[in-house]
């Protein structure tokens, strides 16, 4: 757990928002053109292919970019603010 | 003709919710005495990562991901599944955006609900009133429509009437709900999640046996598909009745809009640490992923079981799941398996009803009798609230009795209603430091009503959802409202945007 002051926080908090903003920009542009960037007549296993891309495909990257993400980027804090509380007020 | 065997596994499900109800009440009891409302209405910020993400999908997930999404992927096929897996979002991103920056300042400023938060941030007792009888007057609808889905795939799937099989549930959840508050709200949530799991599990097998397996299943679609003047049930627009406006649109609607819903957001302030919420976002997002292109894809399968032309069910949708669950199902699998949507729908019902009870309780009763939250007044106010978490609840069934037709399309208005009046309150309240109440106000009247008003008279913007009429001309009004009006004061900056200083 990282020792930060209240500002601190909403410094690293606003950035992991911006970062979940990304991510979702990724996954949205990914959705659309597996959606409707490929060939409606392909198949596998029966299955159109728009669709495995689509959907089962937008679902592991969504679930392999959020993993990434919470691992790489988002920071364990304490949520009260006890500590900082005499020198911010 | 009421089946035993289908009804014993319910009952079972439902003993053991009222037994857990009753338990984590008892274990609540000390805590209770000393600030009842903390511990009621949001359960002691106590939640871990597990119960946090399993709750948020449950109240999240509903009847219509169990009952009236699958009908409809019944009918237009994969287009379906594709307009319902814009959810997969559903739990990172709100966790993601608002998660820890509301739990921050709730702690700091012993918020204990979403009103709560927003009344301090805006300095505005219009504002908070306003937010209150909105999510008042949603929370009731969604809960009705809720209750009479509950009821009546309870119904088709036992035997039992609509109205013993409404009051059946609908008496256990108001039990579990009012005497054991937030915290037994989450963790029966949990139960309820994973029931919908196992149900989604075992309807999953009976379709693929019923229909042969995949291969043989996917036959039959195609067959059906490419018979003159029927929805081409393999393209991404079912022949253009999912039209890609609509599309763009559900992405708001389901997508990016969730983060609006205060009763997913209460979810942001009551659980533990930072741990906890980086774990629920990704269980969370694995879990409510998998049931929201799971259910609807087996919605798309079950065609290859149940092949019998719409017309032939009184053209009603929802009445797919129940079939398949009574017609296709061993008794013992079907009762297992019904649990699944009551699930559902139950851990829909207790979230609202309990925030629903917060924002009569602590923004309406307690912010205008201060003296009902002292020390020595904790009986009273724990009298009162599970009076009137029992009350809504009794009244909406009531409602429910007489109901009015098709699930899925009153709960998106609710759902649109919800979204369109707190998106930009809350986005920009705790993103936009020039946010004030004026723009806060202007935006949650101008966007509700142009919202409401589009839908009850019809306009569309082509095919788009009202929801982009209703989210974007609420930016407009709040854009406006805030130039306007005068920026907030120093003290709430400083609580809400150190970063400036």
């Amino acid at each position: 757990m990282k020792k930060l002051s209240y500002k601190e926080k909403f410094i690293q908090m606003n950035r992991e928002a911006r970062i979940i903003c990304i991510i979702t920009a990724i996954i949205i542009i990914f959705w659309w053109l597996m959606a409707f960037g490929i060939n409606q007549d392909i198949t596998f296993f029966s299955l159109p292919v728009w669709f495995i891309g689509a959907c089962i495909g937008t679902y592991l990257l969504t679930v392999i970019l959020i993993i990434f993400a919470v691992k790489k980027f988002f920071v364990d804090f304490d949520l009260d603010d006890e500590i900082t509380k005499r020198t911010d007020d | 003709m009421t089946d035993f065997t289908r009804l014993l596994p319910s009952a079972l499900f439902f003993l053991c919710l009222l037994l857990l109800g009753f338990y984590l009440k008892k274990q609540d009891a000390q805590k209770r005495q000393s600030n009842f409302s903390k511990e009621y209405f949001i359960g002691g910020r106590s939640l871990n990562g597990f119960v946090l993400a399993m709750t948020l999908v449950a109240t999240y997930g509903s009847v219509s991901s169990f009952v009236g999404g699958p009908g409809v992927a019944w009918q237009k096929g994969f287009a379906w599944v594709l307009f319902a897996s814009v959810q997969i979002i559903a739990a990172y991103l709100i966790l993601g955006i608002f998660g820890k920056k509301m739990a921050v300042i709730a702690r700091k400023i012993d918020a204990i609900t979403i009103i709560d938060l927003i009344r301090f941030r805006y300095k505005s007792n219009i504002l908070a009133n306003l937010c209150a009888l909105v999510l008042l007057v949603f929370f009731t609808t969604q809960m009705i429509a809720q209750f009479i889905g509950g009821a009546q795939i309870f119904a088709a799937v036992t035997g039992m009437s609509y109205t013993t099989g409404l009051l059946f549930f609908a008496i256990v959840v108001i039990i579990y709900t009012t005497i054991g508050g937030f915290r037994t709200v989450a963790i029966t949530d949990t139960v309820c999640a994973i029931m919908m799991l196992l149900g989604m599990f075992f309807l999953a097998f009976a379709i693929l046996q019923q229909g042969g397996g995949l291969q043989n299943i996917m036959h039959s679609l195609q067959a059906v598909s490419h018979v003159p003047n029927n929805i081409d049930l393999l393209s991404p627009t079912a022949s253009g009745s999912v039209p890609i406006p609509l599309l763009m649109s559900q992405w708001i609607l389901c997508g990016i809009g969730t983060i609006a819903l205060p009763q997913s957001a209460v979810r942001c302030i009551s659980y533990k640490d930072t741990q906890s919420v980086h774990r629920a976002m990704i269980i969370g997002t694995i879990v409510c992923g998998a049931m929201m292109v799971g259910m609807p894809l087996l919605g798309v399968l079950a065609r290859g079981v149940i092949t019998v032309p719409l017309a032939q069910l009184g053209g009603n949708t929802d009445k797919i799941m129940p079939m398949l669950i009574a017609n296709y199902m061993n008794p013992w699998l079907a009762g297992i398996t019904i649990i699944g949507p009551l699930a559902a729908t139950m851990s829909t019902i207790s979230s609202l009803l309990i925030a629903g009870s917060s924002a009569i309780v602590k923004d309406i009763y307690l912010f205008y009798n201060k003296n009902a939250n002292n020390v020595e007044n904790q009986k009273t106010l724990s009298y009162i609230s599970t009076t009137i978490t029992a009350l809504m609840g009794i009244i909406t069934v009531i409602m429910a009795l007489h109901p009015p037709d098709i699930i899925v399309w009153i709960n998106l208005f609710a759902f649109g209603g919800l979204e369109t009046a707190f998106f930009w309150i809350l986005l920009l309240g705790f993103f936009w430091h020039r946010a004030n109440s004026h723009g806060a106000v202007l935006s949650l009247v101008g966007g509700l009503a142009a919202y409401c008003l589009c839908t009850a008279y019809g306009l569309k913007i082509s095919s788009f959802h009202n929801i982009v009429i209703g989210i974007g001309s609420g930016a407009v009004f709040f854009i406006i409202g805030s130039i306007w009006g005068k920026a907030p004061d120093e003290k709430i900056k400083r609580i809400f945007f150190p970063e400036r200083y």
